[in-house]
Parts: structure tokens; C-alpha cells; sequence
């Protein structure tokens, strides 16, 4: 798997106050320093990579327009700009009438059928990234948090406002629901 | 560990050999530029300290605002935008109104870079031929920039010496970015675009080395002469070094 580059930091601070002076090279750094991994996270939410493209890009516009209203209070400022991505996917899912919050039992899952019998390996990305959407909006954001982002279950938490604890047990029903949909999808 | 933890636990590796979707580079630059645009524009409202000043500011902003909002609009519009025509017009002021040669040698390096970006869009939107109209605008514009620097070799040999160091930085650097482009199309019209332009680029880089036709007059060289330099500057050595 390539690397996304350098995670997020307490480095980001420093250069948070420098923005604000109006530093443009502070905001380049931040902007160099998360474009690719929320591109790589709307992405995988959305599927499209001019919506990834557009929202992306507004995403990095207002965190770094928009630093009067972050606070560093036990906020971490990747926190902060993962939530902007969150919310700029679910308006966007809005704009286009999609329902998104679609309960697990509701969705079209066979979830009688065996899943020990899931080749894993032989999955493609393709089709994990497109069972990974037919997956509520939290499964999806754990697991993109999780094993896309390569962040730790605390960085997750703090970015989904959850404790540890919660993230891990979503994590676990989110990799149940995806192999019970991956599952379904090889069946057919 | 139980059956189903060790079947979970597969899939969650399986999910992190997962490749990332990474954005392509014309994405990238020209969120870049949209950013730094709203960076700057953010900037420059908290500059604004006295309140009346902030309303005579609004005032004349309003009474701007349809001319000047189209104006500013096309600043950052791409090749396959209906306001590109104005950003040309826009442009073609600037160019007038750069007198020195320090500022016309500046300004056609400033274009030349909206040109490489503007190709860099293109081609992210799989757009070959308005790509291979930019990248030709980006060889005329550092044709222009050689110009420059070769008409003042005999006026003022220091500054077109400058002009040609900085020539070479600006060169170097497009043919770096050129380069990266190259290695992630595929299509073939794009790559033979992207090969012309660094070649043609680098003529420009000779056409800048030549000294001034001896009667004083206009540089003969222009965008498609192949021929050698003098040699009397060093052409760099374009090949990326990643």
C-alpha cells in the first residue's frame, strides 16, 4: 500500500498560528499535508473522483479560511479538518437525494449465507470499495479511518467525537456487515 | 481466537493492502490555487481594522461587483470554462501595462506557469487537445521570456544574465512537473504534447543564450527555431531528478 503521506501532528500548531498571521507557506505545508488523504477519504465515500476532486478541495478552503472558529482544545486540528470532510460528504449526499444513513438490517444483505466461505484474498480493491458503500455512514467512516487512513482506533474516535471502546465495537460490527455484504455480492 | 475474529481480522488486512486513490496532480494545483485564493481573500478581510473604511471598501466593492466579479472570476477559470476568453483579455492588460524588462520577462514566466497548470487541469479531465493548446501557450510564453532576455544582452548584459538564471530555475522546474505528467498519461497524443513542450522548451533556453542580431534589431529567433545556441550559457540538464 503507498503511504498518504505524513499523518497528523502536533507540528500542525505552529503552522496554525502562522496562517493566521497569513503565511502562505504555513497553509501550502497543511495544504500538502492533508489534500491527499481527504481526497482519499471522500473518495472512498463517494466513489467519483471529480465529487472527491471538488470536496477535497472545499474541505481544505474552509479549514484553512475558517481557523477563527477552530479552537485547540482537545480538538486536534486533523480532527478538525477530517469532521469538515464528514459533513461536506453528507451535504453533499444531500444535494444529490441520496439517503445515506440506511440501517444494516434494512439493506439488502443475505445474511443467511455462510461467510467462512469468503475468499478474501481474491477480492478485488474494486470491490471492497464498493461493498465498503453499501455500509451505514459510521461502518463506512470507521473503517475508512481505520484501514484506508491507517489512523489508530483513539485518532478515529476523536475524529468521530466517539470513545475508544464505541469505535472498536463499530469496527467490528462494520467488518461483519462488510464481509456479509461481500459475501452476498460473490453469490450473485 | 475464534473463528469469526480470525475471518474479521483477514478482511482487516486485506483492507489495508487496500491501494489509496490518490487526486491527480492538476487537481491538486489547482485546489492549490483556489485555496491560496480564499487564503489570501481571508487574509486580507482581517486586515480590515476601522469599520468606516470597512463600509467605503463595501461600498466600492458593490459598485464593482458585476464588472469586477467576472473580472475575478475568470482569474482562475481552466481552458473548457466560458470564462476563459476573459481571462486572455485580462491577461493581454497585464502584459500591456508591464513596461520594464524585468516585468515583461516577469510576466510571461507568471504565464507560462498558469499554462503548465492550466495543461495539468486538462489532462486530469482527459481534455488532450485544450492541454496541448495550453502547453503550446506555456512554450510561447518562456519564447517570449528568452526574447526578452536576449534583447538586453547588449543594453544591459548584468540583468539579461539574471534574467537568463532565472530562465533556467523556472525551465528546470516545468520540465520537472512536465516530466511527472508524462509518466501518469497514457494517452498517446498527451504524451507526445507533454514531449514537444519540453523540447520546445528547452529551445527556448538557446534562444535565450544567442546574442542580439548585430543591427540592433528585433531577435530573429522565434518559437519553432531548432538551431543551437552559441554556447556562451550552459543549458541545463533537464532530466528530472526524482
Amino acid at each position: 500500500m503507498q503511504p498518504l503521506g505524513k499523518a497528523a501532528s502536533d507540528d500542525d500548531r505552529p503552522l496554525i498560528e502562522r496562517v493566521r498571521r497569513g503565511d502562505q507557506d504555513a497553509a501550502r505545508i497543511l495544504y500538502e499535508r492533508y489534500f491527499d488523504r481527504i481526497y482519499n477519504y471522500v473518495y472512498a465515500r463517494l466513489g467519483r473522483a471529480e465529487d472527491a476532486e471538488d470536496l477535497a478541495i472545499d474541505t481544505m478552503t474552509r479549514s484553512l479560511t475558517r481557523l477563527d472558529l477552530f479552537r485547540d482544545q482537545g480538538v486536534a486540528f486533523s480532527s478538525w479538518v477530517y469532521r469538515i470532510a464528514h459533513n461536506a460528504t453528507i451535504d453533499h449526499y444531500r444535494r444529490q437525494g441520496k439517503a445515506i444513513l440506511v440501517p444494516l438490517e434494512s439493506a439488502t444483505i443475505p445474511v443467511s449465507a455462510d461467510p467462512s466461505e469468503l475468499a478474501v484474498d481474491q477480492l478485488s480493491n474494486d470491490d471492497l470499495r464498493e461493498a465498503l458503500r453499501a455500509l451505514t455512514d459510521e461502518q463506512q467512516q470507521v473503517l475508512i479511518l481505520r484501514f484506508f487512513q491507517d489512523l489508530t482506533a483513539a485518532q478515529a474516535a476523536r475524529i468521530m467525537g466517539k470513545s475508544v471502546g464505541a469505535v472498536q465495537a463499530l469496527q467490528h460490527r462494520a467488518l461483519g456487515s462488510l464481509e456479509r455484504v461481500l459475501h452476498g455480492r460473490t453469490n450473485n | 481466537m475464534t473463528p469469526e475474529v480470525q475471518r474479521l481480522e483477514r478482511l482487516a488486512e486485506r483492507l489495508r493492502s487496500v491501494d489509496p486513490v490518490m487526486p491527480s496532480p492538476g487537481a491538486k494545483i489547482r485546489g492549490w490555487n483556489l485555496v491560496l485564493a480564499a487564503v489570501e481573500q481571508s487574509a486580507s478581510g482581517r486586515s480590515r481594522s476601522h469599520p468606516v473604511r470597512r463600509l467605503v471598501l463595501a461600498a466600492v466593492a458593490a459598485a464593482v461587483l458585476l464588472v469586477g466579479g467576472a473580472v475575478a472570476a475568470s482569474a482562475d477559470s481552466l481552458p473548457d470554462s466560458a470564462l476563459y476568453p476573459l481571462k486572455a483579455v485580462v491577461e493581454n492588460v497585464r502584459g500591456a501595462l508591464a513596461f520594464s524588462p524585468s516585468d515583461k520577462f516577469a510576466y510571461h514566466l507568471d504565464l507560462a506557469q498558469t499554462r503548465l497548470t492550466e495543461a495539468e487541469a486538462m489532462i486530469a479531465r482527459h481534455r488532450v487537445d485544450l492541454a496541448a493548446q495550453a502547453l503550446s501557450g506555456l512554450n510561447d510564453q518562456l519564447n517570449q521570456a528568452a526574447l526578452v532576455v536576449q534583447a538586453e544582452r547588449l543594453s544591459d548584459p548584468a540583468l539579461a544574465a539574471s534574467l537568463e538564471n532565472r530562465l533556467v530555475q523556472a525551465i528546470a522546474i516545468h520540465d520537472q512537473q512536465l516530466a511527472g505528467l508524462q509518466g501518469q498519461v497514457t494517452n498517446p497524443a498527451a504524451i507526445a504534447a507533454i514531449t514537444q513542450a519540453r523540447d520546445r522548451a528547452a529551445q527556448a533556453l538557446q534562444t535565450a543564450a544567442k546574442p542580439t542580431s548585430s543591427d540592433g534589431g528585433k531577435p530573429s529567433t522565434t518559437s519553432s527555431d531548432k538551431g543551437p545556441g552559441n554556447g556562451a550559457s550552459a543549458t541545463p540538464h533537464l532530466t528530472p531528478k526524482h
